[in-house]
């Protein structure tokens, strides 16, 4: 079964032609929505961005946000953590709205996530040990010997136990990330999102941040249901590289042009007949996603 | 017209939003919600002591020499060596030792607080503070400002003993036209304790701008390390200008209806 919005009209600007391929089809994915826009626009000056987004990230799932380059995948994350605001529509996370959040709520709510940037983000003039310490110590009432346990754990978990002391200037690409991987776990976030963990990444070492992704999702889904905690963690990945979606991802958003083409849980998505979903899955240069 | 009106109408949207900005660095002080993070603020106040305070002192105490030289061979000149004091006490209290310790802020601490802030803005370093549910204008600026608050003034002071202390080398020790006590006589006789207070309270006001304003254009650097040398550099820009006005309109406040010399006229 498949729902199917009543096909919107094409965003201010733009021709029906330019948006024939989005189908706006959604298949169901059997869980809430924690993280929902709903018509979204953005714009930078004249570059609009997000052109009436409307998409969710279903609850205990990793989802995908998939696109081509520039098309405002990173936009959407920003949007989720209240780092920009949309011009108009709304986003909502756990119900609430995000854009209508007064200050102190607004960083309450960000507690709620982990983010791993791009480069990792970690903070020049700390080491990796006290990288991943920061939010524990600003956020927790936990003693030393606590944070440690808790940092060790994580910084084991991602394959950097013995790099405590090195500062992120004497770190590589990949190790950065998982370091930025290890700091956004560590409050135990019910959402977890991922801006383009594989970019710069070997596919080697791409395959196995992809496993780690999976692994750590899985753990923390299980600990979230023994816990019963109200929600289930879920984790977003924003990327371009199709073989972390068909390794990792359990739904898939795909998004071009400030839209969303189809949604849906993974496998629904590779078989989809659509011809940019079919052309962008198998990464094919034949097409309607051109170099333009 | 209208694109003669644009420059001075660019210029005052900027200094608007410097001041929306440094408003809520001010607010985020004032509401002693900066106490939230007072170790990253007592971690400030110690970077600026161990890497700002002896360059601070350092040109002052040139500046001390240089005018204590000068007034010496000054005095000297219209036969009344003994008055070389004269100038210690009111070119180094009142002028050159607030502008040169703005000048060592601007250079030094301004600079060095836009580059930080700035390389952590174009590093994402900021927005991953924020999505850590920490408010990056208190932790970054405000923690910033209450540190200098909290160093500064002794800073400052130190300074100023500095200068006053060159300038007694060059006119006592090494040009020797008075003696010791011939020139603290005339040193004393012109200056009151309020004039350490108000050369204090000009000196502050140069501070907090530059402080102020190093963080706006920190927190608001774009364009990548490009956009970070040239947030540096407008920095620089506006916090020289700062401090000369703020030097000028200090004197004239300050000293501008002193009855000794009425300097505002």
């Amino acid at each position: 079964m498949t729902f199917e919005a009543t096909r919107p009209a094409p965003p201010p600007g733009a021709t029906e032609a330019e948006y024939q391929y989005h189908s706006y089809k959604v298949y169901p994915s059997g869980a809430r929505n924690v993280v929902e826009f709903d018509n979204t626009y953005k714009s930078f000056g004249r570059n609009q961005i997000l052109r009436g987004l409307t998409m969710g990230l279903p609850e205990g799932m990793v989802s995908m946000i998939l696109g081509p380059s520039g098309t405002g995948k990173s936009v959407c994350i920003k949007h989720m953590v209240g780092l920009l605001y949309p011009d108009s529509g709304d986003v909502r996370v756990q119900g609430k709205s995000v854009p209508n959040m007064p200050d102190d709520e607004l960083f309450e709510m960000r507690k709620k996530f982990g983010l791993l940037f791009q480069d990792g983000a970690l903070f020049s003039s700390m080491n990796l040990y006290d990288n991943v310490a920061f939010p524990l110590r600003q956020h927790t009432e936990k003693s030393e010997e606590e944070i440690e346990s808790v940092v060790m754990r994580r910084l084991t978990e991602v394959g950097l136990g013995g790099s405590r002391e090195k500062f992120p200037n004497e770190l590589s690409g990949g190790m950065r990330k998982r370091a930025g991987f290890a700091r956004a776990l560590v409050l135990e976030p019910d959402i977890l999102l991922f801006d383009e963990p594989d970019s710069g990444l070997d596919p080697v070492r791409t395959a196995l941040l992809g496993e780690l992704i999976l692994e750590i999702h899985r753990e923390m889904v299980e600990e979230a249901r023994a816990d019963g905690r109200p929600y289930l963690p879920t984790f977003a990945v924003v990327t371009h590289d199709i073989m972390s979606a068909r390794r990792v991802a359990d739904y898939i958003n795909v998004l071009w042009r400030g839209r969303i083409v189809e949604a849906g849980p993974a496998q629904e998505m590779l078989n989809s007949d659509n011809p940019f979903i079919r052309q962008f899955l198998s990464g094919e240069s034949d097409g309607p996603l051109s170099m333009d | 017209m209208g694109d003669l009106l644009a420059v001075p109408r660019g210029w005052l949207e900027s200094f608007g939003d410097i001041v929306k900005f440094t408003s809520r660095i001010v607010a985020d002080v004032a509401s002693l919600r900066v106490f939230k993070y007072f170790g990253e603020t007592l971690r400030q106040a110690g970077i600026l002591i161990v890497s700002s305070t002896l360059v601070i002192w350092g040109l002052v105490f040139i500046i001390g020499l240089q005018c204590g030289i000068e007034g010496a061979y000054f005095d000297q000149s219209t036969g009344t060596p003994a008055y070389a004091g004269v100038f210690a006490a009111w070119c180094d209290l009142r002028e050159l030792v607030p502008l040169c310790f703005g000048y060592m802020m601007a250079a030094k601490v301004g600079t060095g607080i836009v580059a930080e802030i700035g390389s952590m803005r174009i590093s994402d370093e900021i927005d991953a503070l924020e999505v850590m549910g920490i408010s990056g204008v208190t932790f970054l600026c405000a923690t910033r400002l209450l540190g200098s608050m909290l160093v500064l003034p002794f800073v400052y002071l130190c300074s100023i003993g500095a200068g006053f202390f060159a300038s007694y080398l060059a006119v006592v020790q090494q040009i020797g036209d008075v003696s010791s006590g011939g020139y603290f006589l005339i040193f004393w006789q012109f200056q009151n304790p309020p004039d350490v207070l108000f050369s204090l309270i000009k000196a502050m006001a140069m501070a907090v701008v530059i402080v102020l304003v190093g963080c706006y254009y920190g927190y608001n650097a774009s364009g990548g390390p490009v956009g970070v040398g040239t947030a540096t550099a407008k920095s620089m820009v506006f916090n020289i200008v700062s401090v000369h006005l703020i030097g000028m309109l200090g004197t004239q406040l300050f000293w501008g209806t002193n009855p000794r010399a009425p300097i505002g006229g």
